[in-house]
């Protein structure tokens, strides 16, 4: 009796696990399709198996330099997809969250993940063209670290557990709002209203007008939405600030130059970074049509230095 | 009627009230104790059990990593060498990740500085992953949340060190508050005598994104500029 008691205790115990077990695969099973898809499936592009593809030479310098969106997509469109939970454990809503920074006037729609803020949403597709290999410049799968180490992160193109150099890349747009060497009297929140909450009308119209010129960026559009609404400038300039220093924007040279330059200015480089630039020959193969067609058009410097 | 006229009033003082409060930014929490790490980069063996001991702590499965010990190499026969640089959150002064949450699910604790995350609360969107210049915020895929590094707040609270600091078996990583661990007037045995401590090494994101609060005894072939 006491046998058999211990067998049904073992049976209603096994039972109970596979049934647990599966409770918790169908529970995960939502929020893993889109990571375990690209990891089950063979690469598409490469028809290697997902070991072999995660050192295919595409994720490694100098190929991912000329890298085109379709091929990254091909095995990662998953960072496309909408993966954003409708509410978090606890029973917060994303519908009803909001961050401070997305109570700027032109941060618009759903909850979105990072990837598809950046390359799939309305504003992004309208002011930005950015391509993947904008953020990625290369990794490393054993040990997240440059080996052997660089002298600089720009020379790697990445930074210790970090598949992007977050200062040559998110610190563009993700920085502080230099108000001090802009000569504002304070941030630019506290006086927005004082100075006419524009940037473009009283001083951006004759000072720094040739902005943008840059292949990641759509000059025209930045233009015409920063005229439409002051926080599509704001946006990029400080309303969306995580780091506590500012990006060190190139300084081109204007007619009238000073031959001095400030002391904030002494270390800044004078050009765009060459794949940035609109005349590279590299920034125009990498160019495709898969979050965007349309170039950012150049535009002769009337004054100022461009930004960036 | 008056009442209408004064709950009009009052609707659109607080509609003004509401759009005043919309602009407000971000204002980094200034805690009263910085707490911070300090790793010995030259006698790090690279055993990774503080790795593992984090992830018993936390109970992650496979991939997500709050603690990463890396092993960097180069040099070239018989000039060669190898070092170890060891990360989890770095409880920056001034977080990148805190300030992209939505949800409000990552603070800043005043006591001691911890960047601390309530993962209940976390939607999965994964911009705080993307902010962190160091890896910190760690996506698991099992539950399709962010977790990441909280410093062992629950040990702190009980007078004891965290997890990875406790299984150190080199003494390597130790806890203690930044300034003091920059400054060298914190005793510890990472940092052996006649050994000074630096901010950032080589390929580690610009400490100034953030003020990460982490010091390195640097390996000769890691310092910045060797």
């Amino acid at each position: 009796m006491k046998k058999t008691g211990n067998k049904f205790a073992s049976v209603c115990g096994v039972a109970i696990f596979f049934w647990g077990t599966m409770a918790v695969a169908a529970e995960a099973q939502p929020q893993q399709s889109g990571a375990s898809s690209v990891q089950l499936q063979p690469s598409l592009a490469t028809g290697l198996d997902y070991e072999r593809a995660r050192w295919h030479p595409l994720h490694f310098k100098p190929a991912i330099d000329t890298a085109t969106n379709e091929q990254c997509l091909s095995c990662h469109q998953e960072v496309l997809e909408p993966s954003v939970k409708a509410q978090s454990p606890a029973g917060v809503k994303a519908a009803d969250s909001l961050a401070w920074y997305q109570t700027l006037e032109v941060y618009a729609g759903e909850q979105e993940t990072f990837h598809r803020r950046h390359l799939a949403t309305p504003l992004a597709q309208r002011v930005m063209d950015l391509k993947c290999n904008f953020c990625h410049q290369g990794n490393s799968l054993r040990e997240e670290a440059p080996i052997p180490p660089t002298n600089t992160t720009k020379e790697a193109g990445f930074t210790l557990r970090k598949m992007v150099d977050p200062q040559e890349t998110c610190l563009r747009c993700h920085g502080t709002h230099p108000y001090e060497i802009m000569g504002l009297p304070g941030p630019w929140e506290e006086n927005r209203e004082s100075l006419g909450n524009s940037c473009t009308s009283a001083c951006h119209v004759a000072i720094r007008t040739s902005r943008h010129q840059v292949n990641y960026l759509k000059a025209d559009e930045i233009e015409k939405a920063g005229q439409e609404n002051n926080d599509t400038c704001y946006g990029c300039h400080g309303g969306r600030q995580w780091y506590r220093i500012s990006y060190a924007y190139p300084r081109h040279a204007w007619p009238g130059m000073p031959d001095t330059a400030p002391d904030w200015a002494k270390d800044r480089p004078t050009e765009s970074d060459p794949r940035f630039r609109l005349d590279t020959p590299v920034a125009a193969s990498a160019k495709d049509s898969t979050t965007s067609t349309e170039p950012a058009k150049s535009e002769p410097a009337k004054s100022g230095d461009a930004k960036p | 009627m008056a009442e209408n006229a004064t709950a009009t009033k009052d609707l659109s003082k607080i509609k003004e009230a509401v759009k005043r409060r919309k602009r407000e930014v971000y204002k980094p929490v200034v805690p009263d104790l910085q707490l911070g790490f300090v790793h010995n980069n030259v006698d790090c063996i690279g055993c990774r059990a503080c790795e593992i001991a984090c992830k018993d702590k936390n109970g992650l499965p496979a991939g997500p990593r709050f603690r990463r010990v890396q092993y960097i190499e180069g040099g070239t026969y018989p000039e060669v060498f190898a070092y170890k640089v060891n990360m989890s959150c770095n409880h920056c002064a001034e977080p990148a990740c805190l300030p992209t949450c939505p949800t409000g699910a990552i603070w800043k604790r005043k006591e001691n500085g911890v960047v601390d995350i309530d993962s209940t609360l976390c939607i999965g969107c994964r911009r705080c992953e993307a902010a962190c210049p160091f890896g910190a915020p760690q996506f698991d895929p099992s539950d399709g949340l962010v977790k990441k590094c909280n410093l062992c707040v629950d040990e702190l609270q009980s007078g004891r060190k965290p997890y990875c600091v406790m299984a150190c078996m080199m003494r390597v990583l130790d806890i203690g508050p930044i300034d003091k661990i920059r400054d060298g007037t914190f005793e510890t045995k990472a940092v052996g005598p006649g050994e000074t401590t630096v901010r950032a090494i080589k390929n580690m994101a610009n400490p100034e994104l953030t003020n990460p609060s982490i010091a390195f005894v640097p390996h000769s072939k890691g310092k910045l500029g060797a």
